[in-house]
């Protein structure tokens, strides 16, 4: 019997001392310590023995089944801590070499501006409001109050289609479509398309972008027009950008104005792309004329309201010093690709 | 705090309509947060008294009693509480009584006949006790139904009275404001003044160390008073609103409290002690406890308290932490004949923290820590005294003893009728000012700029900014009082201190639902055509691809190139009749020619890995109108993702494209129910695909023919690459998306499982058939089938391949079993095998 013990004692730590995973331990706990065990049936073969000697070998078993155990455990142990000790070893790599990624694309600084200009209004409390690009004389003229021998209706400057539409020449068309459909208050901004029959040049083309603002509301004043104005040029341009309002003519506002702000480039000290004068336009401006609210069916007793309009291109090329407005239809990759850095 | 109908109708005439009633409460300021209806109870529940009660052998606590309800014979009855016995009244249900959660019928209980029962509150509906049966006062009629005792039927209201308002917190504060709402007059109870008699053995000193926080304390003596029971009235009105009758002096404290929000204690008399030992009169001292001073409250517990605590004790100890808990010593007892009726205000701060420091909060502290005026505690007293002496016969020594050092000085407020135009947005008139602000207890004193003159009595006058403008650096504007109403606040308005405050208190009282709406919203813009858009072009814009933006024109000759059918071009084709050049003759029917003339050009430009997209409208004529339908069109060649050094170039093909249409429609929750083929003269024929969601085309994705590009000087024997078009008619996923919003599913509770199987198919059988096929065999267990290798070669037959999927396993009821696994694994591969004879790797 003692021959025995001794021969499962070395038999155990032999066993226990070459496990290599959870998995050894596992398999080598239940030879040892299971129900059918080797030192179980150390226990079963104690019957057979004299009764003098049963204590004496019940005990040896016991301390045997115990040395088992605390093997088993600092095995684990040791292994556990050699995964540990694997899992945080500095691994041989070139932290320098380049990570992997998915390059960005880019959206066209034409969509950048003019989402920054939809979200600046938006956040003024501005609407959104779409119309078709292609449009009639009632909308694009007619209900602006340009009367019917105005020149901007001519074919050198407006393109007309051989179903007798024409392409809008600004995005007001929008506001007469919004006038008609919804009573006041109204307060939207129309971005888009729009078309005249100039030749492309530095600072023409005959397809552009648009955004117009147009507030329809009892006590709406020029006050307000020049609120909103100020409020775009510093969210869009920076804080220390001023604005101001000049005396223009459109035959859809009385009064017009044109809008300046000052000169983004050398802060209104004057510099080649001001033309000296420390300011530069922005767009035109005024108060719904009294004859366009008639003609929609709006009191211009009981409502008033200013419209402006700003030129998409224009204010891109500002912002990003793009000195030709061409460069924005080349649709150049290696141009666009300077914009993956700008969020829309 | 919880109200009963009944109880409020004593002191305003209420609308009978409960509805208008909680809506009044509600929109003037006090949410009515729950509605409990006390139903009328039958006529057969009777006021009936026991005559005899026996145990009934074999039961440990049953009695068979016999009981009388006036009238006819009396009844046997079995009744199991433990207060049960001869000769108390109590309330007997008859037979075919329906109470609020049973129905009496006969019965026998243990061999013994049972016809009726006695009740106790909880088994009528009007309290939670249960301890035992009802028990009436004994001069209580027979047979009476118990309607009249309970006063029922009656509603409770469980009111939310904001911190601000300490008036609220008693029925006469509920009733002044809703007669402020209402119109109708309060109704307050009558108080006589009280003549004390003269006591030479019975006095009190009274001692006020501590005015800071305790600002007035008024003590009224009584004696002869007879401790029992309260009247049946007062019971009724205390169990309604959830107290525990106790006696009839503790629940008078209890009721004044309730009535008037103002919290009282009683002392018994005999048991405090005087300043210094052989004084005739004992003390009420109020004082800080000292450090260590021990404290037994009222419950039983005892405290150690520290110098911060304001107690009211006698010439030797605390005898009551000042209002928040009473003591045990000096507790009113049945052997109490006289006692000290303590009317007091304390400072909010010292409450609250006294109740924070000690843990006990109780409605006395409740009340105080929400401020109550100094001014108020003389008519709770008075009323308290008055109901003392008519229900417990007792008779008043003194007169009031008020300690009360520095008066309160009146405050008077100036509002500006103007400013409540300004402020709330419409106008009031003058008159309607005055009376809803006289309703609630303030006094209009004058009109225009303030004289001094007609006060006498010191007061605070609130008009000018004085203060304020000396603590910080803001001018504020001078406000103009010529033109302004002053009233007197009320003392029980702690909360008015500001004209802010009385605009407030006009505009709720008004109704907010007087105040006019400026603008409608007009709901012009389509907000969700607006995300979708920007969600799709974003998405190509992180895939790497360019945005291009083109002039909206093309050239009549270039879409013969793309082989448009000239039909379909007379068709739809927009002409400008003064064009710039020929090719911005016509509007453009697609974005197609745009995009390749700037692949074209960008290709010439050395670029080589080029993915180009635009979001633009396109023009179709349409009878004598026109549409303008949005599109987005991608154009790509070359690499899909730049080579790395630990990975190859992977190059544009049908599945890295198929990827980015699947990825966009999945992120805009829109699933792709069908694909088909979308033949165009540009595109390979059987390398297109159409993407659809129902019945709308969501996107097609195509690979150019060689001609096409060709014709758009695309050098393809130069390139040698493969140009893939997307195409993404914008308005179709705008229109399906619609109203499409995710919802929140429960996660599953039990763990998925995911089996592995590989076998050999012919090559003709297309992958979605399988995966759909797969998914039929238990679609509730089969969550998701997954491709993870495809190969075909050597190691499988000609004209077959060799496919390895996962199976993603759940079952939402419960955790999978291996079994149940095995089973459907087996299933699966059975119906592979009947369908297509496929062969096991």
């Amino acid at each position: 019997m003692k021959e025995k013990l001794r021969e499962v004692a070395d038999q155990a730590r032999e066993l226990i001392a070459a496990c290599q995973t959870a998995n050894d331990i596992l398999n080598a706990k239940a030879q040892y310590l299971g129900k059918k065990s080797l030192i179980n049936q150390l226990y079963t073969q104690l019957r057979d023995l004299p009764e003098q000697d049963k204590p004496a070998f019940g005990q040896l078993i016991n301390e045997l089944r115990a040395e088992v155990e605390q093997l088993l455990e600092r095995r684990d142990q040791e292994l556990k801590q050699a995964t540990r000790e694997l899992h945080d070893q500095t691994r041989e790599q070139d932290l320098s070499l380049p990570g992997c990624f998915q390059p960005r694309g880019s959206l066209h600084p034409i969509t950048i501006i003019r989402r920054r200009i939809e979200d600046v209004f938006i956040g003024l409390g501005f609407e959104i409001a779409e119309g078709p690009d292609i449009d009639d004389e009632f909308h694009n003229f007619d209900a602006l109050n340009t009367p019917p021998d105005h020149p901007s209706r001519n074919l050198a400057d407006t393109f007309y289609l051989d179903n007798g539409y024409l392409l809008r020449t600004q995005t007001s068309t929008v506001q007469v479509r919004t006038m008609e459909k919804y009573p006041p208050p109204i307060h939207i901004i129309s971005p888009g398309r729009c078309y005249r029959n100039d030749k492309p040049d530095p600072s023409h083309s005959p397809v552009f972008h648009q955004v117009e603002a147009l507030v329809v509301d009892k006590g709406i004043s020029l006050a307000d027009l020049k609120d909103t104005l100020q409020n775009f040029a510093q969210i869009m341009f920076g804080p220390q950008v001023r604005s101001r309002i000049r005396p223009h003519f459109f035959p859809f506002t009385e009064p017009s104005a044109e809008m300046d702000i000052s000169c983004v480039s050398c802060k209104g000290t004057g510099c080649r792309i001001c033309k000296n004068s420390g300011w530069l336009e922005l767009g035109g401006a005024g108060m719904v004329d009294p004859a366009v609210f008639k003609m929609l069916g709006i009191d211009p007793e009981l409502y008033s309201g200013y419209a402006l309009g700003v030129g998409i291109e224009r204010i891109a090329m500002l912002k990003y010093n793009i000195p030709d407005m061409r460069i924005l239809y080349e649709n150049d990759v290696r141009m666009l690709r300077q914009f993956s850095g700008e969020t829309g | 705090m919880r109200i009963s109908r009944r109880w409020l109708g004593n002191y305003i005439d209420l609308p009978d309509d409960n509805e208008l009633l909680i809506r009044t409460l509600t929109f003037s300021g006090i949410e009515v947060e729950a509605v409990e209806e006390l139903p009328a109870l039958p006529e057969t529940v009777l006021t009936a008294r026991i005559l005899t009660a026996e145990k009934i052998p074999g039961t440990d606590h049953l009695m068979a009693c016999t009981v009388e309800y006036g009238g006819s014979n009396p009844v046997q009855v079995v009744c199991g509480a433990p207060n049960c016995r001869p000769g108390m009244l109590s309330v007997l249900a008859l037979p075919g009584s329906v109470l609020p959660q049973l129905t009496i019928k006969s019965a026998k209980l243990k061999g013994v006949e049972s016809h009726g029962m006695l009740c106790s509150e909880r088994e009528l509906g009007i309290s939670d006790t249960h301890a035992g049966i009802i028990e009436l006062d004994v001069n209580t009629p027979l047979g009476l139904p118990v309607n009249d005792l309970y006063e029922l039927p009656d509603t409770l209201l469980d009111l939310e009275i904001t911190p601000n308002r300490s008036d609220l917190l008693g029925y006469l504060g509920i009733a002044r404001d809703l007669s402020a709402s209402l119109g109708t007059p309060v109704k307050f109870p009558e108080l006589l003044p009280i003549a004390g008699a003269d006591c030479p053995a019975i006095d009190l000193k009274l001692i006020l160390e501590d005015s800071e926080n305790c600002p007035r304390y008024t003590a009224r003596l009584l004696t002869d008073i007879r401790v029992q029971d309260s009247p049946q009235w007062l019971k009724t009105a205390l169990i309604k609103t959830g107290l525990r009758p106790i006696n009839n002096v503790v629940d008078i404290t209890n009721f004044v409290m309730l009535e008037t929000g103002h919290p009282l204690h009683a002392f018994d008399y005999d048991q405090l002690a005087p300043v210094e030992a052989g004084d005739p009169q004992p003390a009420i001292v109020v004082r800080k406890a000292r450090p260590g001073e021990e404290f037994v409250a009222l419950d039983g517990k005892s405290y150690v308290l520290d110098d911060q605590a304001l107690v009211i004790a006698d010439g030797q100890k605390a005898s009551a932490l000042a209002g928040v808990m009473g003591g045990k010593d000096s507790a009113i007892s049945d052997s109490t004949r006289t006692l000290v009726l303590e009317s007091a205000s304390f400072n909010p701060c010292s409450i609250r923290a006294t109740s924070y420091k000690y843990k006990i909060s109780t409605d006395s502290s409740y009340r105080f820590e929400r401020h109550l005026s100094p001014a108020l505690p003389v008519d709770a007293s008075v009323r308290a005294t008055e109901l003392l002496v008519r229900v417990s016969g007792g008779k008043v020594c003194h007169a009031l003893k008020d300690a009360y050092p520095e008066p309160e000085r009146a405050l008077y407020l100036a509002l500006r009728p103007r400013r409540f135009t300004e402020l709330i947005g419409y106008q009031l008139e003058e008159s309607a000012i005055k009376s809803y602000l006289e309703a609630l207890g303030c006094r209009f004193v004058q009109y225009g700029a303030w004289q001094e003159e007609p006060l006498t009595d010191p007061a605070l006058i609130h008009c000018h900014h004085a203060e304020e403008q000396k603590a910080g650096k803001t001018e504020f504007t001078e406000i103009d009082c010529d033109h302004a109403l002053y009233f007197q606040i009320p003392p029980h308005r702690v909360d008015l201190t500001r004209e802010a405050d009385l605009l407030e208190e006009l505009a709720r009282l008004a109704g907010y639902d007087r105040v006019p709406q400026k603008t409608a919203i007009s709901l012009i813009m389509d907000r969700h055509a607006h995300r979708v858009q920007r969600a799709i072009v974003d998405h190509f814009a992180l895939a790497g691809f360019y945005e291009m933006t083109n002039y909206s024109f093309c050239d009549p000759a270039q879409l013969a190139d793309l082989a448009f059918p000239s039909e379909e071009l007379d068709r739809i084709l927009l002409r400008v009749i003064n064009p710039q050049s020929s090719n911005q003759s016509a509007m453009r029917i697609s974005l197609l020619p745009s995009l390749l003339a700037n692949l074209s050009y960008n290709l010439n430009h050395g670029e080589r890995n080029l993915k180009l997209m635009e979001l633009a409208r396109v023009y179709h004529r349409d009878g004598d109108s026109y549409t303008e339908p949005l599109f987005l069109t991608a154009l790509c060649t070359g690499q899909a993702a730049p080579e790395h050094w630990q990975q190859k170039a992977r190059e544009i093909d049908v599945y890295y494209l198929k990827g980015i249409i699947e990825s966009l429609l999945g992120s805009l929750n829109l699933p792709v129910t069908a694909t088909g083929s979308m033949p165009r003269p540009w595109l390979v024929d059987a390398e297109n695909l159409a993407f659809y969601s129902g019945d709308a085309l969501c996107a097609s994705l195509g690979r150019m023919r060689s001609e096409t590009l060709e014709r758009f000087g695309i050098d393809i024997h130069k390139l040698k690459q493969d140009i893939w078009v997307v195409e993404i008619p914008v308005q179709n996923i705008v229109e399906a998306t619609r109203g499409i919003s995710t919802e929140f599913q429960p996660l599953p509770r039990h763990p998925s499982v995911v089996r592995d199987i590989s076998f050999v198919i012919g090559l003709n059988i297309p992958y979605g058939d399988i995966q759909a096929a797969i998914k039929a065999v238990d679609p509730s267990l089969i969550q998701a089938v997954s491709i993870f290798d495809e190969y075909h070669g050597k190691q499988v037959p000609a004209g077959s391949r060799s496919l390895s999927l996962h199976l993603f396993l759940q079952d939402s009821e419960k955790t999978l079993t291996d079994e149940r696994v095995d089973q459907t694994v087996a299933s699966v591969l059975k119906m592979l095998s009947a369908a297509w004879q496929i062969k096991m790797r």
